[in-house]
């Protein structure tokens, strides 16, 4: 497009759209700040609000189980996924069509579908809810996304590089480790970080399959915010500081990447 | 090769059991009666029935889809402009505007409809901003507008990148040919843009139709507790009364809404005729 | 001869159902250059993977060095291949790409170093070691391939249509490289291929393939100066085909000549194909040759001419054209010139008959003569029976203003040709004389005034017409009857001549017995 002058239209919008999109993160963080327990009027800068989130037990322990549980997951969803997916895309045409549109499932299904559907399966199984269901929860539903976002990737791919590895005398696992993984990493490395961020936000799912005390950010969230607890504020602050910096890493070491490698 | 092949097989056992057998447990729910076991399962239809018999369900299935009708609505008016005000600029610009809208997609959903608790509270930042000039204040909190801005403000984005993604990648040759013929800039818009653009629009609804149909913790939140969606019904009945027979029916009414949505919506998108005389 | 190095025993491969390999048993000897060479689907590229150990035979053995190899994966053959397209790997740069196979090896360091740098040196391509392969034109990632297989030492080097996506000229290069190469490294090379030209220049031996069959094994002399069948002469170079039926032993018949030849064995009166090398065909005076025809083309292919020459003309028929000076009706009321013109029909084309092909065929046209645009005729008003005759038609617009011309009903308007098993259809028409001048696509132009066509008899597919033939001038021609002539393709023969022949020469064609091949049809 030629270089032209946007129409004062199109930056109001635009600059209303960041307002709208941003106002109400800055406002958490400000009020994460406070120095009283008002949400509305901001009467001095404080950490108290952070002191009290770091000394509850309770807080901790969520954010000790969504660091955990997302680790975790993204680790297990990302290896499982990539592995089924480069199976898939080997598979005949019938097993593949069933498995990808079963894997859709949980992407296009109401969250709120699937997280009843693993409660009753839980149950039934007479599987204590807690840890180890919330975590089987996620890496359920993480995993599809993995694939997701490999399967491109590997459909891109030359489909004689595998046989070329085998040819020059590399195994499977060789052909699989040096040529087809570097290959696809780009898209294993943002289904990993799909899996990460849905793990480490997922709320319904959680809320349901979770048990024994065991919560994590998003249902402390939820059952604390029926009170005034600027705590909120302050556990909410650190989740978006959290995931900011996650998305700089991602975003800016690419670049910082392609620029030492043009230098040299 | 086979080796490679073989890799699918633990996953397809996986799915098996995690994503298929819940998905056949709430079917099953859904149309037996309570109390079964292993060896007498009774099938029955009274889950469906008591729903549809039921005044208030059905006034909650109204106004559930009223709901999500409305965000849809809102997103289409106000996304279409904002991707199509994106679209407009240099490259550059786009992959900074894409990225603005996509970064609060990646942060916490119910953090961020927490946030506006404090934004639309009776003394909140709204109010007390307009209260010097004596507007106000008004109840914004636990009403049908606070819920329909929650859901717009999360699932707005969907439909953005959707109309965005479809604008960028329409060869723009398209409107060098309309203005060649003839079109002036509105002309060529409603008759090139608009129609071309379309597909995304359609899949920025399904985007956002089916999260704000099912969603329950947005109204829980903005809309207080006597605000009952039929997300909301569902969680009473799993996690407070304990029907899953019951529950799980309304979830598969709910399913099958949905999916009847976007059938609808994809025969739009491939059936030339629904889109206007233009084809 | 060498020492058979691969055996190919009765493969057979199934896919879905689908044999794409019926059977094929192959030797492959040491130090020989071999190409697959058949069109797409016919299973060359089959076999090649099943040499690779990328596909399983559902039956039969392949024999490597006397030993089966059919369960042995590929990693663990002696043998390396050159993809097509290449494969090679995208994240690494040059160097380790072609090292690739010797680091799996765990070769050391400085001995990779020393047989990369070789490998290199024989592909021309010493300064490209840290060269990105994404940034490298077709040519050279070609080159690259070929060495990170070479490198590996292997028995054997499968090709799998290297050159395919490469342009004419660096294809040929090419040609000349792998040719060198192979020479160079003093190994067996498999090669697939579709292009005849490129199995002609660089095999030993040629092996032609047809829906999972070997139709020919052989040098390429042998192959190309015998072809087995038509197929095969078809797949190698350019020939002439032409329908002819064998007389007895060295006799065979073809345009309803007999002639002389060196083959034998077929059964008498049997229908065979001829083949005719361009090369083996003389242009003579035309009372000296064995045929006699009218050169159509000359086209120059760098060394030679190309000419063409047309022994006989093809189906024909003759209809007439009526010229006529009819001046437009005009009506001065509404302003209007109107004109249309008689027409000839064939009582098949009855039934079919609507008002648009009326004023189609007979031309019928309405104009303001001020402004010159086309006012449209409104009424088409005729009567017609299925049978011969003369039937007046009438156009009108809205105006009033009105033509009546006839449509005449007549049959014999076909000529068929049963030794071509075709037919040709055209009728007699009338225009007038302004038509003719203006037209600017005069040929076309009489094809739809008289309606002609032409078709297969064996299975009704059209038939182009390819030649016009009129006795007028179009410029100057006045009102009368004049003939034109609608033909099909004759017998045409390619000739190799290094004269220049103009196009409309009469010339004879001669051959010697030897330059006649005959295959049998199938």
């Amino acid at each position: 497009m030629q270089k032209q002058k946007h129409s004062l239209a199109s930056k109001l919008l635009l600059g209303l759209t960041v307002l709208f999109f941003y106002l109400p993160i800055i406002y958490i963080v400000v009020f994460s700040f406070n120095d009283s327990r008002s949400l509305t009027h901001f009467s001095g800068f404080s950490l108290q609000w952070y002191e009290k989130m770091f000394s509850d037990r309770t807080m901790m322990e969520a954010v000790g189980y969504t660091i955990f549980v997302a680790v975790v997951a993204t680790i297990v969803s990302t290896i499982v996924g990539t592995l089924a997916a480069i199976g898939l895309s080997r598979s005949r045409k019938l097993l593949r069509n069933v498995v990808e549109q079963v894997n859709n499932l949980p992407v296009m299904n109401p969250e709120i579908v699937t997280a009843i559907g693993l409660l009753m399966f839980f149950s039934s199984l007479g599987v204590n809810k807690g840890l180890t269901t919330m975590l089987l929860a996620h890496i359920m539903f993480c995993t599809p996304y993995v694939i997701l976002s490999v399967t491109p990737k590997l459909r891109s791919l030359d489909p004689n590089l595998a046989d070329a590895a085998l040819d020059l005398g590399a195994t499977p696992l060789q052909a699989l480790t040096k040529v087809i993984v570097p290959q696809i990493m780009p898209g294993i490395v943002s289904g990993a970080l799909i899996a990460f961020t849905m793990s480490f936000d997922d709320f319904v799912i959680s809320y349901f399959v979770t048990g024994n005390g065991v919560n994590n950010i998003s249902i402390l969230v939820y059952t604390m915010s029926k009170r005034v607890n600027p705590s909120i504020n302050a556990l909410s602050t650190l989740v978006i500081a959290l995931i900011t910096v996650v998305l700089i890493i991602v975003n800016v070491v690419p670049i910082i990447k392609e620029k030492r490698r043009t230098k040299a | 090769m086979k080796q490679f092949r073989n890799m699918v097989y633990p996953y397809v056992a996986w799915i098996a059991v995690m994503i298929v057998a819940p998905m056949l447990m709430i079917v099953l729910y859904a149309f037996t009666t309570a109390g079964n076991d292993v060896t007498t399962i009774r099938f029955t239809l009274d889950n469906f029935a008591r729903f549809f018999s039921d005044q208030v369900f059905l006034d909650v299935l109204w106004r559930s889809l009223f709901i999500a009708v409305i965000t849809t609505i809102i997103c289409v008016l106000v996304g279409y402009p904002i991707a199509y005000a994106i679209a407009q600029r240099s490259e550059k610009s786009n992959m900074f505007w894409v990225l603005v809208i996509t970064m609060p997609t990646w942060i916490n959903m119910m953090v961020r409809t927490y946030a506006w608790v404090g934004i639309l509270q009776d003394g909140g930042l709204i109010n007390s901003l307009l209260g010097p000039f004596g507007i106000g204040p008004f109840k914004m909190m636990y009403t049908t507008f606070a819920v329909v801005l929650g859901m717009v403000y999360n699932f707005i984005p969907f439909m953005i990148l959707q109309i965005h993604t479809s604008l960028t990648k329409m060869d723009k040759s398209y409107l060098e040919a309309a203005a060649d013929l003839g079109a002036n800039k509105v002309q060529s818009f409603l008759r090139v843009t608009l129609p071309l653009s379309l597909p995304g629009v359609l899949s920025g609804i399904t985007l956002v139709f089916l999260p704000a149909v099912s969603s329950f913790f947005i109204p829980k939140l903005l809309g207080g507790g006597q605000y009952v969606l039929i997300g909301n019904v569902i969680e009473t009945q799993f996690l407070t009364s304990g029907d899953w027979n019951f529950g799980s029916a309304i979830s598969l009414i709910m399913a099958v809404i949905i999916m009847i949505s976007m059938y609808i919506t994809r025969k739009v998108d491939t059936d030339p005729a629904a889109r206007g005389k233009e084809d | 001869m060498e020492k058979k190095l691969i055996e190919f025993k009765n493969i057979v491969k199934e896919f879905d159902g689908k044999l794409v390999l019926k059977g094929v048993s192959l030797d492959i000897y040491e130090n020989e250059f071999v190409t697959l060479l058949g069109p797409s689907g016919c299973g060359k590229t089959t076999l090649l993977r099943i040499l690779g150990g990328f596909l399983e035979p559902t039956e039969g053995h392949v024999l490597f060095d006397g030993q089966d190899i059919s369960k042995v994966p590929p990693y663990k053959r002696e043998i390396n291949t050159v993809f097509q397209k290449y494969a090679l790997f995208p994240h690494m740069n040059v160097y380790n790409n072609i090292a690739f196979g010797l680091k799996i090896k765990k070769e050391p360091k400085d001995i990779i170093e020393q047989k990369v740098m070789r490998m290199l040196k024989l592909v021309n391509l010493e300064d490209y070691a840290d060269r990105n392969v994404t940034e490298m034109s077709g040519g050279q990632q070609q080159r690259v391939a070929i060495a990170r297989a070479l490198v590996n030492e292997p028995s054997v080097l499968l090709l799998d249509e290297p050159l395919g996506a490469l342009d004419h000229k660096l294809r040929q290069e090419m040609q000349h490289e792998l040719k060198r190469i192979q020479q160079e490294v003093g190994i067996t090379f498999i090669f697939v291929t579709h292009d005849q030209e490129e199995a002609l220049t660089m095999s030993d031996k040629i092996v032609v393939m047809k829906e999972g069959e070997i139709q020919q094994i052989g040098s390429p002399t042998d192959i190309y100066n015998e072809p087995v069948n038509e197929y095969v002469a078809n797949f190698i170079g350019e020939s002439n085909i032409i329908d002819g039926v064998m007389l007895e032993d060295y006799k065979v018949m073809f345009e309803d000549k007999v002639f002389d030849c060196v083959d034998f064995g077929f059964d008498k009166n049997e229908a065979v194909d001829v083949v005719i090398r361009p090369e083996d065909l003389d242009i003579v005076p035309r009372t000296e040759g064995k045929l006699r025809g009218i050169v159509k083309s000359v086209l120059f292919k760098g060394v030679h001419y190309e000419t063409v020459v047309e022994t006989k003309l093809g189906t024909a028929i003759t209809v007439k054209m009526v010229v006529k000076n009819g001046k437009p009706v005009f009506n001065a009321e509404a302003n209007e010139k109107m004109s249309a013109n008689d027409f000839y029909l064939d009582t098949a084309d009855v039934d079919e008959l609507d008002a648009a092909t009326i004023i189609a065929r007979a031309d019928a046209q309405a104009w303001n003569p001020d402004t010159d645009e086309f006012v449209s005729i409104k009424d088409v008003v005729y009567q017609i029976k299925k049978e011969n005759g003369t039937y007046p038609v009438t156009f009108s617009t809205a105006a009033g203003t009105s033509v009546t011309v006839n449509m005449i009903v007549k049959d014999e308007n076909r000529v068929a040709n049963k030794e071509y098993e075709e037919e040709i259809f055209a009728v007699n028409f009338f225009k007038n004389a302004d038509e003719i001048t203006e037209s600017i696509a005069l040929d076309t132009d009489l094809k739809t005034w008289a309606n002609a066509s032409a078709w297969s008899l064996e299975d009704g597919k059209a038939v182009e017409i390819t030649n016009v033939h009129y006795d007028f001038d179009p410029e100057t021609i006045t009102p009368g009857v004049y003939d034109v002539t609608f033909s099909t393709e004759g017998y045409e023969y390619k000739v190799d001549t290094t004269d220049k022949y103009e196009v409309g020469d009469i010339v004879g064609l001669s051959f010697q017995p030897e330059d006649i091949h005959i295959m049998s049809k199938n």
